[in-house]
């Protein structure tokens, strides 16, 4: 392409500069509409339910030098380095839209699967990619420890698209399980390729205590660090736009710090997201924005760059073993880790078949098989082609059979907001409280009724009331009219209840949910005998003087969560509410 | 069982000026008890007070079905009761509720009577319908409504 760039004969002189200098012009403007073409292809990713990681992916490839695009591209070093960083921006920003409070229900299952599991399934995979390849059997398990974690946030944005709301169990689940499973993948390809590099064996007691280095860094180090940035922010007084970049900074510094002491980078910046995210904030949307932001970037990044990389023709050459080995991962290894993990926890079936189908592999695995590049192993080249194949054939395959296997599982719990206004204020010195904006719209509760007649919900005050952009005096407004624009200063804890009054119903909504929900509504308080003289049915005795809360408690094992069902005799009790751990409000359903 | 075989026109009530959800429960009770010769008005005030102790039975957009199941009771028995101001009801969706549809079920209640009750649920959540009923003038035309009601397919 530069060759035809004419270079007159007066500026002969200096055409070596001015190549120089056109191509750096060249070079934004390829960046440049590669990230539009990206942000658009995410339109396109939204409408066919194909996972968004594979149309970038495959944007890289085309751009690449077997692709149309030609660019010439294999600098092992620096691929790793854009990996290693996005990976961190993308895992920190996963931190903070972690919920703490989903720990409840998510934490150990996920802890568990996001250790032992990630052995076990690297394990057989790795066992699947010695015999197929006939490597060393080390060689195999560095196969198996490079595909070993998982991707959830592929999975959500898939669900969101196609509007499904997950239980909130195994969706917490699979988050935390994604989070946290990367730092044990990493620490797993790090020991098996320096092991292989060095000649040593990995049965050696050694690793072990490195593996307690790493972790032990990681965890205090994220921890600590995640503390410290929170005062740090709540403390210091800055240009508004500068609290994003403050963050980022030290995330950034964090993850180096920790890395070069040994420690694991990668669980560092993600626990210190976790910290950072749940707790109050000073201009904390600004910096959520900010974050989401940026690991979008690191996201397409990321993959057009592994995409730039990988030879697409090599990649066909062992594509009969790659998929032997993507179909042991999916169907052998992943299941098996997945009941042997959940087993202690008593996990409704129909869950633990979704969460073991949903171990879609996204940017981690293809970011670990640069590693045995960088070191120089004998059959790298093979490991990256082999980890670049399954994660192709992971996200295509589990990437488009997520939503209707949610569906079809019946795991999605009808949604309560979709596609609301809201606009959140930061206001200094005052963290906990956030100024949201609302529209009145026609087929709301609050359309239509007295302004003195509506409660809000506790920890909620109306600032404002605009009607037809005049705001109105509060003492003297009447009612709330469609089309009018109500200001709430509200606690962050609040805003779930309060947006629910604003958005609008549809009778059709309405029935899915009394389908889902059942017809009427008891308190959770409520105890179930009175529940069953009412309804005419028989209690075992063991449950005698119990409250519905305390039996949805006992059967789900502390990790109850909306959505979940018992049946009773003929008529069925779904969680439609809970505040915390407590059950607040349970649906009856009738038979039919 | 239907609808229609649950009412007769005397438990049809108009335009009752009631001042709290428990003077409305009252008024319905008064009206089941009328065609359910054992109970006594307060039985059924007892039964149908238990239930809502529970959790509100107001389903939203002003409609509330208050249900209870009694001891000595022999018959399904249902009564209607049209407001003309909406009153308080906690209701889910926290709206005053002006149509309150009662219903008392006997001891030896069965899958039939949970049926019955879905049933009623299901002709509530029908937007046309509940309008026809507010825009009704007469106990007897609200009668003639809630008698003609059919399930949708």
């Amino acid at each position: 392409m530069l060759r035809t760039l004419s270079v007159r004969p007066e500026r002969y002189l200096c055409s070596t500069r001015r190549i120089t200098l056109e191509l750096t012009n060249y070079i934004i403007l390829a960046i440049g509409a590669l990230l539009l073409v990206s942000v658009y292809a995410s339109l396109l990713s939204a409408r066919v339910g194909m996972p968004l990681l594979l149309v970038f992916l495959g944007l890289g490839m085309l751009m690449g030098e077997q692709g149309p695009g030609g660019v010439k591209y294999d600098d092992v070093q620096s691929a790793h380095l854009i990996g290693s960083l996005a990976l961190a921006v993308i895992l920190f920003d996963g931190g903070m839209r972690t919920e703490v409070t989903t720990f409840r229900v998510g934490l150990r299952p996920a802890m568990l699967l996001s250790t032992l599991g990630v052995l076990l399934s690297s394990l057989v995979t790795g066992w699947a990619a010695m015999w197929v390849f006939d490597l060393h059997w080390m060689e195999g398990m560095l196969i198996g420890a490079i595909v070993g974690s998982t991707d959830a946030a592929a999975v959500f944005s898939l669900l969101r698209n196609q509007g499904i709301e997950l239980k909130q169990r195994v969706g917490a689940t699979l988050e935390i399980e994604s989070g946290s499973n990367d730092p044990m993948a990493i620490f797993l390809t790090i020991v098996l390729v320096e092991a292989l590099a060095t000649g040593q064996s990995v049965l050696d007691w050694h690793w072990l205590l490195e593996f307690v280095k790493q972790m032990g860094l990681g965890g205090l180090a994220g921890v600590g660090g995640g503390w410290l940035l929170v005062k740090m922010v709540n403390r210091i007084r800055l240009t508004p736009g500068l609290y994003p970049l403050l963050v980022l900074a030290a995330a950034l510094a964090l993850f180096g710090a920790v890395a070069s002491i040994d420690g694991s980078g990668f669980l560092a910046v993600y626990l210190a997201g976790l910290v950072v995210g749940n707790r109050p904030l000073q201009a904390g949307h600004n910096i959520l924005r900010f974050h989401d932001g940026m690991a979008w970037l690191a996201q397409i990044g990321l993959f057009l760059v592994l995409g730039l990389l990988v030879q697409p023709s090599e990649l066909l050459d062992h594509a009969g073993q790659a998929l032997f080995v993507a179909a042991i991962l999916m169907f052998v290894a992943r299941p098996l880790a997945v009941a042997l993990c959940l087993k202690p926890f008593h996990l409704p079936w129909r869950e633990q078949v979704f969460i073991a189908w949903v171990g879609l592999r996204g940017a981690v695995p293809i970011v670990l098989a640069l590693f045995p590049l960088l070191a120089g192993l004998e059959h790298a080249r093979e490991f990256f082609n082999t980890a670049f194949f399954v994660v192709l054939v992971s996200l295509t395959v589990q990437g488009w059979s997520v939503a209707p296997l949610a569906r079809k599982l019946g795991l999605n719990v009808p949604q309560e907001a979709v596609g609301l206004h809201r606009v959140g204020l930061d206001i200094p010195g005052q963290p906990d409280f956030e100024l949201a904006v609302y529209e009145v719209k026609e087929g709301t509760s609050i359309a239509g009724r007295r302004v003195a007649e509506v409660a809000l919900p506790p920890g909620c005050r109306l600032a404002g009331l605009v009607h037809d952009g005049e705001p109105q005096d509060l003492r003297l407004a009447e009612r709330y009219r469609a089309g009018d624009f109500v200001y709430v200063l509200a606690f962050r804890q609040a805003l779930p209840q309060l947006e629910r009054m604003f958005i609008p119903t549809s009778a059709q909504a309405e029935t899915a949910k009394r389908q889902f929900f059942g017809e009427f509504v008891l308190k959770g308080d409520a105890r179930l005998e009175d529940m069953a003289l009412v309804y005419g049915i028989s209690v075992p005795p063991e449950y005698s003087g119990k409250s519905l809360a305390q039996l949805f408690g006992e059967h789900f094992h502390g990790r109850q969560v909306p959505g979940d069902r018992l049946p009773l005799g003929s008529i069925e009790l779904v969680i439609k509410e809970m505040q915390g751990e407590q059950v607040v409000s349970v649906g009856v359903k009738l038979p039919h | 069982m239907h609808i229609a075989d649950l009412l007769t026109a005397e438990r049809v009530a108009c335009g009752d000026p009631s001042a709290s959800k428990k003077r409305v429960l009252e008024q319905l009770s008064a009206l089941i008890a009328g065609g359910q010769p054992a109970l006594t008005p307060t039985d059924v005030f007892d039964s149908l007070l238990a239930r809502e102790r529970l959790g509100s039975t107001g389903l939203g957009h002003g409609v509330a079905i208050p249900h209870g199941r009694v001891k000595h009771g022999t018959v399904t028995v249902g009564a209607f009761i049209k407001l003309q101001q909406p009153i308080d009801f906690d209701a889910i969706d926290g709206e005053p509720v002006d149509l309150l549809f009662g219903l008392l079920v006997p001891e030896q209640s069965t899958q039939e009577h949970l049926q019955l009750l879905a049933q009623l649920a299901e002709m509530f959540s029908d937007a046309a319908f509940v309008a026809g009923l507010r825009a009704a003038g007469s106990a007897a035309e609200l009668h003639a409504l809630l008698s003609q009601w059919k399930p949708g397919p």
